[in-house]
Order: structure tokens, then C-alpha cells, then sequence
């Protein structure tokens, strides 16, 4: 039944990029790279008890490194390997000594980081400064260059793929169970002989990595990078989808990217339409992360994915 | 000489604007046990409702009393919302609040717009020892201090501020001696929305504010609390004084636009020392 489900969702979303008008390619390829770096995050919050409020900080990290690589020439293959190795790499330098914070002191720890990159970004000539980063070209698989959205989402389809097996079998392993436990009470893990410092940093950078990864795909996707592209908004956006759609579940960054991108693009046409004033859809995608966060923490504490498996069981 | 004066004031004046939203955030969570991430809302609501109120004509005074108590009014609203449910754990009201400053985002855009807003506060300067500043500086100052007297003799002299104290202390202990946990909790955050404002209305004339300003203020208010733990106000005015002279200079002594990064930077070491602290007390403690 679960491997059905599975290949069926497989199927669909496979079969989408063809299906889908021209115009709703963007919001498709975005949606899964919002998802992957959901992932990550769903696996340090949910698993590893640890609130990032940075995340976009490693998914611009992983864009600049993609970006930059390619801009100096080497391939743009190689750039995208480059990106979540890059990514992970920062965040082990940046773990190592804050990790050793918990709860809010994290929250807010990982929120400074975000705003640190933005403002090294902003002043780093190497990276194109408040400008941005221009011309990066195309990625090419096998020779040729994509240039049109269908192969972007497939490679985005790709890379969440990869990023949710990785999940599944992390949480399944020896350091998911230990992770788990450490997120109960980290007294007791340790304890019990559970590495937990280690398996912690392990987890950070490897949701960096996801979140690197991410950002590799859509620097060549989008060919341009600013300071801009990064607002602390879009690290605060991942944790309302991981939220909403269920912290510590493999399908819930899915379930929670998909809701919250779809609801805020149908908001968007319905603000930018004729005769809606100009701030119309900033003020609309606000209320709906800020509104269905709330709803979800206050009467779904556990997100849409675990809710709605408990309603199944209940019917069946 | 007369520029390290000039500095030194114009810093104070900041850093008072630091210490409200930082003691803010203190009396919310010695009570709550919540960071609340909608702290810096509280001020950005105050001063843009300030200065739509002076835009009509109201005076001075009346204006920004109005802004504060608007904001008192959103810090209840806040703890209704983030700590009214029984049983809500302080880690999931941290991202209610969270998503109650996105929230506030919203209702400002569409009240205000998405523009800088500013309004003129105290006229003119004032020259002191040599140094020419900004007398709405000054008046920042000469507000703050007299509010932290009044916070520090409201825990330590009157039934409410020490029935707030009490559950700070011990939360178990303060409900059996029948205080209303919750409805103190309530009170806390009324009190911080009301000092989160007061900063909001006081610091717009000299730095003026958009809807997304409140990452500024909660990020330095935080830093400012953070030095005492977040359960002392006392030392969150002298954190965010600390703060606000510290950036000045650095800014003044060619340092150029760093102020935000500064204030990160000496958060994360805070931080990171109080938790390697922390940590070899408890291993002594197991």
C-alpha cells in the first residue's frame, strides 16, 4: 500500500511538467526546491529538536557557490556537486560553536547568520555585491544546456527525490533513532551512549547541504543572484511549510511546500488583478504564512501530514 | 573630544531604544517563559500608528500616548493568542509569535503602505561640552531612565509587580498561594507591548521606521536582554546602553554601516560563553 502510494505520487508529479501550461512551469520548479529545503529543516526540527530561523542562509550558499563556480568557468555540473558540499561545509563551521545553543538562543543564533551572510553578500565585491551575481549560465547535462523550464523541473524533481531518500533512510538509521531520543531529553541519549553533539552537527550540516543543494538549482535556473534573492522572509517561509506540514514526517515538507506556495500563488493572481491596490499581494502572502502558522501550531500542533493519518486510521 | 561626547549621547539615546524593546522582551519572559518574536512589532505598530495620528493633527504627547497604548493592547492580544491555550509549550508560543510579527507585517502594509515612515520629534540641538547633538536624544534618555525606575519600584513595591516576581520565581508555588498564572502572563505581555511601543514611538523621529523594521529591534533588543539572561530588566537597560554607545562609535570612528552586524556578533559570543558556562555547571551539577 505505502510503495503504491508512493510510485503513484512518483507518477503524477512526474507527469505534471508535461501536463502543466508553459506559465505554471515556475511555480512548479520552485515549489519542489522549497520543498527540499523544507526537508532539511523538517529533519533538524522535528528530529534533531533544533529551531533554525537561517536556513536560506545555506540555500544562498549553495546558489553563490553554484553560481560563482560557474561563472568562473568550471562546469556547471561540477558547480551543483560543489553547492551542497560548500553548504555543509558552512555549516559545520558555523555549528560547531553554536549548537551548543538550545531552544530560542538557537532560533535566534541562526536568524543572525542569516543576516550576517546577507550583509557579507551585500559588500563582497567577489560576489557581485548589492548587484548581484550575473550571467550565470545554464546547467548542461550530458553537453547540452537546459535552457527551458520543463528539464529545470525535472532536475528539481530529481534533486528532491534524492534529498527525501536521504531523509528516510536517515531517520531510519542507528543516528535517526538516536537523534530521536536526544530530541526527547538529551541527559538520557547521552546516557545512553548516544553521540549527541556529533549526530547534531551531522544533521545541521546535512540539512545544509539539502538546503545547498537547493540553491545550486535555482542559480542556474534563474541565471541571476542578489542579496535580494534571500530575504530573512524565505528562511521564516521554510519553517511555516516544515510546520504546517508536519515536522519529523518524510511527505510533510512536501504537504507543507505545496499548500503554502500553491495558496500564496492563487493569492498573488487574485492581488495583482486590476483595481487591487499595489501592495495587495505582499500583504496577502503575509497573512497566509503568518495566519496558517498560528492555526496550525495552536490546533494541529503535530502539521497536516500526522493529522491526517490519524483521521485515516480512525475511518478505516 | 567633543565628537566622543557626541557619540556617547547619541548612543545612549539608541541604546535606551534598544533596552525598552530588550525589557520588553525580559518581563515576557521571566513570566511566560515565551520569546516573543513579535517584540519589534510592538514598536513599528506604535510609530507608524504615531505618526498617522500626528498626519490628522493630534498633538504631541496624546499621539504617541495613543501609539503605546495601541501597543499594550497588541502585547495582550499576542499572550492571548500565544499562551491562552493551557498546556502550550513556550517553544511552540515562540513560533505563534513568530507568526503573529508576520502577521503584524500584513496589517501594516495594508494600513500604512510599504514606505519609511518618520515624524519630528523634540526641534533643534543642543551643544554639550563642546558637542552638538540632537536634543531628541536627550529626551529619549530623560524618558527611558525615569520608565526603568518605575519598572524596578512596579516588581519591587506594588501587589501586581511582585505577584509578577513570584511567577517568575516559581511558578507552581505562586498558583498556590492564588495568583492567576496565566492572567499575570497576560499582564506581562500587555507590559511589553507597552515598552516595546514606547521604543517605537521614541526612536522614529531620529531613525525612521518601515514595516520590516522590527528585525533591527528585536535583533538588538535580544542582544540587550540576552546579557542578563532574559530574566533581569536591569541589566537589559545597561546591555542596550552598552550596545547603543558601541555602535555609535564604531559608526562614528569609521567603521562605516557595520551597527546591525556588531550587535550579532556580540549576541552570538554572549551567547556561546553563557552556554559553555552553563554546560560545565551542569555537568558538576549531575
Amino acid at each position: 500500500m505505502r510503495t503504491r502510494t508512493v510510485l503513484a505520487a512518483a507518477a503524477v508529479t512526474l507527469a505534471l511538467p508535461l501536463l502543466l501550461p508553459e506559465r505554471h512551469l515556475p511555480v512548479y520548479v520552485l515549489l519542489l526546491l522549497a520543498a527540499t529545503v523544507t526537508a532539511g529543516v523538517s529533519l533538524l526540527m522535528g528530529y534533531a529538536g533544533q529551531v533554525s530561523l537561517g536556513q536560506a542562509a545555506f540555500y544562498a550558499i549553495g546558489a553563490y557557490a553554484a553560481g560563482l563556480s560557474a561563472v568562473h568557468g568550471v562546469p556547471t555540473l561540477i558547480g551543483l556537486l560543489v553547492a551542497p558540499v560548500v553548504a555543509a561545509l558552512a555549516a559545520v563551521v558555523v555549528g560547531a560553536p553554536l549548537l551548543r545553543l538550545r531552544g530560542h538562543h538557537l532560533a535566534f543564533a541562526t536568524l543572525a547568520v542569516h543576516l550576517i551572510l546577507l550583509s557579507l553578500l551585500g559588500q563582497g565585491t567577489w560576489a557581485g555585491g548589492a548587484i548581484g551575481l550575473q550571467g550565470i549560465p545554464p546547467l548542461s547535462l550530458a553537453g547540452t544546456p537546459l535552457r527551458d523550464d520543463v528539464g529545470y523541473a525535472y532536475v528539481a524533481w530529481a534533486v528532491l527525490a534524492v534529498v527525501l531518500l536521504i531523509s528516510h533512510n536517515v531517520v531510519d538509521s542507528r543516528a535517526g533513532r538516536g537523534l530521536r531520543a536526544a530530541a526527547g531529553s538529551e541527559i538520557a541519549a547521552a546516557a545512553g551512549g548516544v553521540p549527541v553533539g556529533g549526530y547534531r552537527l551531522v544533521v545541521f550540516a546535512l540539512s545544509a547541504a539539502f538546503a545547498g543543494l537547493a540553491g545550486g538549482v535555482y542559480a542556474f535556473y534563474l541565471g541571476y543572484l542578489g542579496p535580494g534573492s534571500f530575504p530573512l522572509l524565505l528562511s521564516i517561509e521554510v519553517v511555516v511549510m516544515a510546520v504546517v506540514g508536519g515536522l519529523g514526517t518524510i511527505t510533510g515538507p512536501v504537504v507543507g511546500a505545496a499548500v503554502i506556495t500553491l495558496l500564496v500563488q492563487a493569492l498573488n493572481e487574485l492581488g495583482t488583478r486590476p483595481g487591487m491596490p499595489s501592495y495587495a499581494p505582499a500583504a496577502l502572502s503575509y497573512a497566509v504564512y503568518a495566519l496558517l502558522l498560528i492555526a496550525v501550531v495552536r490546533y494541529l500542533p503535530r502539521g497536516i501530514v500526522p493529522a491526517v493519518a490519524v483521521l485515516r486510521k480512525g475511518t478505516s | 573630544m567633543s565628537d566622543l561626547l557626541g557619540y556617547l549621547l547619541t548612543g545612549l539615546g539608541i541604546g535606551a531604544g534598544f533596552a525598552l524593546v530588550g525589557s520588553g522582551m525580559v518581563v515576557i519572559h521571566r513570566v511566560t517563559r515565551v520569546v516573543n518574536l513579535a517584540q519589534g512589532a510592538f514598536a513599528v505598530l506604535a510609530a507608524m500608528l504615531t505618526s498617522a495620528l500626528l498626519a490628522t493633527g493630534l498633538p504631541h504627547g496624546l499621539a504617541e500616548g495613543a501609539g503605546v497604548l495601541v501597543a499594550a493592547g497588541a502585547g495582550v492580544l499576542t499572550g492571548i493568542v500565544a499562551i491562552g491555550r493551557p498546556g502550550t509549550e513556550p517553544g511552540a508560543a515562540l513560533i505563534i509569535t513568530l507568526g503573529l510579527g508576520v502577521l503584524a507585517y500584513a496589517v501594516e502594509v495594508t494600513v500604512w503602505g510599504d514606505q519609511p515612515r518618520s515624524y519630528a520629534g523634540l526641534p533643534g540641538a543642543v551643544t554639550l561640552g563642546g558637542a552638538r547633538i540632537q536634543a531628541h536624544y536627550l529626551l529619549v534618555i530623560a524618558v527611558t531612565l525615569p520608565v526603568f525606575a518605575a519598572l524596578m519600584a512596579f516588581f519591587r513595591g506594588t501587589d501586581p509587580g511582585k505577584a509578577l516576581t513570584a511567577c517568575a520565581e516559581n511558578p507552581y508555588a505562586a498558583r498556590v498561594v492564588g495568583i492567576d498564572v496565566r492572567r499575570m502572563g497576560l499582564l506581562a505581555f500587555g507590559l511589553g507591548g507597552a515598552l516595546g511601543g514606547l521604543a517605537g514611538v521614541l526612536l522614529t523621529p531620529v531613525q525612521q521606521v518601515t514595516f520590516d523594521s522590527d528585525v533591527t529591534l528585536i535583533v538588538n533588543g535580544f542582544a540587550a536582554a540576552v546579557l542578563g539572561g532574559l530574566t533581569r530588566p536591569g541589566v537589559a537597560l545597561a546591555g542596550g546602553l552598552l550596545l547603543g554607545v558601541a555602535q555609535t562609535l564604531i559608526a562614528g570612528y569609521g567603521g562605516g554601516a557595520h551597527q546591525l552586524e556588531i550587535a550579532l556578533l556580540v549576541m552570538l559570543a554572549v551567547m556561546v560563553a553563557q552556554a559553555v558556562r552553563a554546560g560545565s555547571v551542569r555537568e558538576v551539577a549531575r
